[in-house]
């Protein structure tokens, strides 16, 4: 049940969203995937899985292994190509109010603007979300995540083709100073950032003495890497975000409301929700009613009035 | 052919029975809401349930095992997939029976729900067997831990077809680990007498296999399958192999339905994040309609494919 009196929206860049949650890109699919689990109109906002410029296979399997609260997937960005998704997944975001942001990626900086340019053209976009911290690639992802220069590149290049559509920069938290990544995708155009990708892991099975991914890497994502998530995104408002005007799109292990609030008070505009819908799919719906509690028992008239509000 | 997906939810459970059978397996009979009958009354053998077991608490530290002691500290996480082994669904209510053996963290914490006690899970998942008109005789192949949704698909075969004859090969590493089956020791014979009482009670001649020859034909159950299918030579169009168990024990059974013509299904098993084809980790190696490789999905596409689909490796 809805109270009237509680401002759920937040503000990212130019886009208004009836309350703070996002689906994570890569745990939520292309687009009806949950419709059997929630009414996705009652999301803030979606962000599909990975798209590239053609269709990828992704790894070999085992392509996940559980971890104590937590998990590793090496799935290789495993998707159906721009084009197909561009024809088949886009038309069935029709269905809904909701905005929808698509995560790119690429091998090279050339695919990325390629990718991009085809999905400027898509009315229904509210933009576009970069990936530059995959963990489980070869080529690309991550290699343009850590390099402030390459992220520099790699964001003025995209940002001069997306139009009018927003463009997030999603950072990998496998690096020495995140705010340093944070800073020059600011610089070179970013609209929001988004925080944060998996950090890379291994598990090993002693029996055989073998990584237990056939990728031998996998980044590691729930409720096991929480905390850390907490304070990067708690670093970059502080040293980045804030002073720039630049809304954050934050998760990293949200499984309930409490999760959630933990990250907009770090600075969170939007808080994501990835592995906690493979556990339960209905989660992020669950968690906006949790926040709406939160705010009754606080006295808090707008959700936004607790963005950065860390004491 | 292939039976559309039935709309899924996430539904509680409450335990009716958690019944050991023997040092490892154990049967779980849950009873799930009501809301769950219009869902599940469509569900078909082979699709599968994830349940939530991270809420699970652990057996007393001395029956741990002492091989899942250290395993057992994890915390979980993930929802585990079970297919079931039997369902019984109406308007009035839904009963599902999950075998399962205790392996590991997860099962371990299973095996404490008792009487009364409430699960949360997700279902009914996946693709499940299909059942041509056509077929005169079944054969079922179980490999270790595969028998459970070969049971529900003997039952749900006798019932769609009286006429159908059903034979079943059933395969483990030893005696002890024959999976939910009736061990009795004829003195006369000296030979154990093995059976398995859901398919007896369907009349279904059940043919064992251990790879120790503690009982039955010492060696793999493809080998035994093999034997059986050059002396019986069964027609192709009149026959249809389901096979359920370790990826090496379906890799050989696609390889006995391609060399003897028999179409076949089989259930594959993978690690799943979701269950419901989100995290995209559960991929099985197949050929598309072009003769290039393409990934389907265990969870969604599966877990039955054709034998012919899968890529084997």
């Amino acid at each position: 049940m809805k109270n009237k009196n509680i401002d759920l929206t937040v503000n990212l860049g130019t886009l208004k969203l009836i309350n703070p949650l996002i689906t994570a890109s890569g745990t939520c699919g292309y687009a009806d995937e949950l419709d059997d689990f929630m009414d996705i109109n009652q999301l803030g906002g979606f962000i599909t899985k990975s798209i590239t410029l053609n269709p990828r296979l992704g790894n070999d399997v085992p392509r996940i292994v559980e971890t104590d609260s937590g998990m590793l997937n090496a799935i290789g960005l495993a998707n159906i190509g721009v084009e197909k998704f561009v024809q088949e997944k886009v038309p069935l975001m029709e269905r809904y109010k909701t905005p929808f942001f698509v995560n790119i990626a690429g091998q090279t900086i050339d695919e990325y603007v390629a990718v991009a340019e085809k999905l400027a053209q898509c009315k229904r976009l509210a933009g576009l979300e970069l990936n530059i911290s995959c963990p489980n690639v070869k080529k690309g992802g991550i290699t343009f995540g850590t390099d402030p220069a390459l992220v520099r590149q790699i964001t003025g290049e995209v940002k001069k083709v997306v139009n009018d559509k927003l463009l997030i920069v999603k950072l990998t938290p496998n690096v020495t100073d995140i705010s340093e990544i944070a800073r020059a995708a600011v610089d070179s155009g970013a609209d929001i950032l988004s925080l944060i990708n998996t950090f890379t892991a291994m598990v090993i099975d002693i029996e055989t003495k073998k990584p237990v991914l056939a990728n031998r890497t996998g980044g590691l994502s729930g409720p096991a890497i929480k905390p850390i998530a907490v304070y990067l995104v708690n670093k970059v408002y502080n040293e980045v975000a804030k002073s720039a005007g630049v809304p954050l799109v934050a998760g990293g292990g949200v499984r309930n409301a409490s999760d959630a609030i933990e990250f907009i008070i770090a600075g969170a505009a939007a808080v994501t929700i990835g592995t906690g819908s493979f556990v339960n799919p209905d989660c992020a719906v669950k968690i906006i009613d949790g926040i709406e509690k939160y705010c009754l028992r606080h006295n808090i008239t707008a959700v936004a009035e607790l963005i950065g509000c860390l004491k | 052919m292939t039976t559309l997906p039935s709309k899924k939810g996430i539904f509680t459970a409450s335990v009716l029975q958690n019944r050991g059978m023997g040092a490892q397996f154990f049967r779980l009979s849950l009873e799930l809401e009501k809301r769950a009958n219009a869902f599940f009354c469509a569900a078909s053998a082979g699709q599968f349930v994830e349940i939530d077991v991270s809420q699970l608490a652990l057996p007393v530290e001395k029956l741990i095992p002492e091989n899942l002691a250290d395993s057992s500290q994890r915390n979980i996480l993930l929802r585990r997939p079970f297919s079931f082994a039997d369902i019984d669904s109406s308007n009035d209510c839904t009963i599902i029976e999950i075998l399962y053996c205790v392996l590991g963290p997860a099962t371990l914490r299973m095996k404490t729900l008792k009487t009364g006690d409430t699960v949360n899970l997700i279902g009914p998942l996946g693709n499940g067997f299909t059942i041509p008109e056509e077929k005169k005789s079944a054969i079922l192949v179980a490999g270790g831990m595969g028998a459970p949704p070969l049971i529900h698909l003997a039952k749900v075969l006798k019932k769609q077809h009286q006429d159908i004859e059903i034979t079943a090969f059933v395969g483990a590493k030893t005696k002890n680990d024959l999976a939910f089956f009736d061990i009795k020791t004829d003195k006369l014979k000296k030979k154990p007498d093995i059976t398995l009482h859901q398919f007896a009670k369907h009349n279904i001649k059940t043919f064992i296999s251990t790879d120790d020859g503690s009982a039955g034909f010492k060696g793999f159950v493809t080998e035994m399958l093999k034997n059986r299918l050059g002396e019986n030579k069964p027609a192709g169009a009149e026959t249809i192999i389901y096979a359920c168990g370790p990826e090496a024990m379906l890799s050989a059974t696609a390889a006995l339905s391609g060399e003897f013509k028999i179409p076949c299904q089989v259930s594959l098993e993978r690690l799943m994040a979701c269950g419901i084809g989100l995290c995209q980790s559960c991929a099985v190696k197949c050929k598309d309609k072009n003769g290039g490789d393409v990934y389907k999905l265990c969870c969604k596409d599966g877990p039955v494919f054709w034998a012919d689909e899968v890529i084997w490796e």
